[in-house]
């Protein structure tokens, strides 16, 4: 049973001032005692603020804000990577964030060498890999282009590429930020079905996006993030309202 | 726990024993068993750097052989030693050197480059450092591979001896993972080490005795024996030349690992709650 809870977790991101993060100031202050030059105090970005949240299995929550509002940075703490500075996150179940879906390719690789080195990253083993690679060649349509380095895909062809390796693993918590940018038409068409498809496998489901359309299609649920602190949480149609209302 | 399964470090499961080095030492644990992934990511690296270039990884072996040769010449003739002993002795030198300096260097900036990744998948740190470790073998070994036709040319009488050269050589990777991982995380926090690594690393080529033989220099033997680098070089070079490194070496190397993997630990603990906020 996937379940995601946060406890009143806040990030705050430390800019280091001038000279805070030398190490020859640092070691020199230590020696000289202080004299040398005032330590400036170092700014602290509150990304996120206090923020309480729970998440049961099988519920699709969207996420709203304006940039800048921490939404990145509410994924990132619930993929694991940006542990809280107060407060405290659990999360339980496989997590696949799909933040940068090009995560680890290597220009002068070929198709198939990134889709190892890829799966790999995403925490495929081996044997889910080679079963994957069919799947892939179906569905990215690149046929031999699957052979020769990236560095000579379109844009397309490699979000083609991309999106079908990071949507082969079986995600219970799926993270969504932005994904889908540039593509054609048929290919979007496609790729709708394959996100909706990993989607319907997942347990879990967050996702971020400035389209209404996609929260309204993936979601049930709504979180508008304002300033790093929740504004609203609750259905759909309430939380969307309340959204464009403040615009 | 299933492999991405997330539990932060500050949630409150019910049966975790809180020691202080835990989540350091379970990082180094995770990270180093994990060799799938940063050997493949490794080789890719290498890959990379490599495939578009002619000669390709080979290229690393000419420039060293080119290196050990006119240092070689010119040296034997400057110290005025025997050039069939002075070349194979400058030769093991530069090549355990070449490791241990790309490496400590390259410690530097593992977590930076690695930062996309840091910042979407959570994975050990030690990984990071075990990928750049990986590829600065695989370097190591092409030009490791220069010592065959050194020997056969210079007649360097290679006994079963000599075979203690490859725990000796690993003892000196063993070391160079837990520097490199203190490293890398002081660097990534502050952001002038690479300067001061860089011109450590400059200076002590020249200190430690890999141009120079200790012999050449009488008074060199303490220099010589407080230097770690001089302990980790003998441990290779001694048993390719047909001595033993002394005991001495042993244990300088041992209890460095030892101390060593300690401080990585306490880095990786203290690391974890922010080292993506350095990034």
């Amino acid at each position: 049973m996937a379940s995601i809870i946060l406890s009143n977790a806040s990030v705050e991101i430390p800019v280091f001032a001038v000279g805070n993060n030398s190490l020859k100031t640092t070691l020199l202050r230590k020696a000289v005692g202080g004299k040398f030059a005032q330590t400036g105090s170092n700014l602290l970005i509150n990304a996120l603020n206090d923020v309480s949240i729970e998440v049961r299995d099988g519920e699709r929550i969207g996420l709203v804000g304006q940039n800048g509002a921490g939404k990145t940075t509410l994924l990132r703490v619930l993929a694991g990577v940006y542990p809280p500075t107060s407060g405290a996150v659990q999360v339980i179940g496989r997590v696949s964030p799909m933040f940068d879906i090009s995560l680890g390719m290597s220009p002068d690789s070929t198709g198939i060498e990134n889709i190892k080195v890829c799966g790999a990253l995403w925490g495929l083993s081996r044997a889910e890999i080679a079963a994957g690679i069919d799947d892939i060649v179906e569905f990215t349509e690149l046929g031999d282009y699957l052979k020769i380095p990236v560095r000579t895909y379109s844009a397309g062809m490699l979000l083609r590429l991309s999106f079908a390796i990071a949507t082969l693993r079986q995600p219970e918590i799926l993270l969504l930020d932005e994904v889908i940018g540039v593509g054609d038409a048929s290919f979007m068409v496609k790729a709708k079905a394959r996100l909706k498809e990993v989607v319907s496998r997942a347990q879990i489901l967050v996702v971020s996006s400035h389209s209404e359309s996609i929260i309204r299609d993936l979601c049930e649920k709504v979180i508008w993030l304002d300033k790093g602190s929740v504004a609203a949480f609750g259905a759909v149609d309430d939380v969307l309202a309340a959204y464009n209302a403040s615009v | 726990m299933t492999q991405g399964a997330v539990r932060s470090d500050l949630a409150v499961p019910n049966l975790d024993i809180h020691h202080p080095l835990l989540p350091g030492a379970r990082d180094l644990r995770d990270g180093l068993l994990n060799w799938r992934l940063w050997s493949m990511l490794g080789w890719n690296d290498i890959q990379q750097r490599y495939r578009r270039s002619a000669f390709g990884p080979f290229w690393i072996t000419i420039s060293m052989a080119i290196f050990i040769v006119l240092l070689g010449f010119i040296y034997s003739k400057l110290f005025h030693q025997d050039i069939a002993v002075y070349l194979p002795y400058i030769a093991i030198g530069l090549i355990t050197w070449g490791f241990i300096s790309g490496t400590t260097t390259e410690s530097c900036g593992v977590f930076i480059e690695n930062a996309g990744i840091i910042k979407q998948i959570r994975l050990p740190y030690s990984i990071y450092t075990m990928r750049m470790i990986w590829r600065s073998f695989i370097v190591f070994l092409h030009t490791a591979v220069l010592m065959i036709p050194i020997a056969i040319f210079f007649h360097m009488n290679i006994g079963w001896s000599a075979l203690l050269a490859i725990p000796g050589m690993l003892l000196v990777v063993l070391n160079q993972i837990w520097l490199s991982i203190v490293i890398g995380v002081v660097a990534t926090r502050f952001r002038d080490t690479v300067q001061l690594v860089t011109t450590a690393i400059q200076i002590s080529m020249f200190v430690t005795p890999i141009m120079w033989p200790v012999s050449a220099i009488p008074d060199a033997r303490f220099i010589a024996d407080i230097n770690p680098f001089y302990h980790m070089i003998q441990l290779v070079r001694a048993p390719l030349l047909g001595e033993v490194a002394a005991p001495l070496s042993w244990i300088v190397v041992l209890v460095m690992c030892v101390v060593g993997y300690g401080l990585a630990a306490v880095a990786l603990t203290r690391a974890h709650p922010k080292l993506v906020y350095w990034l």
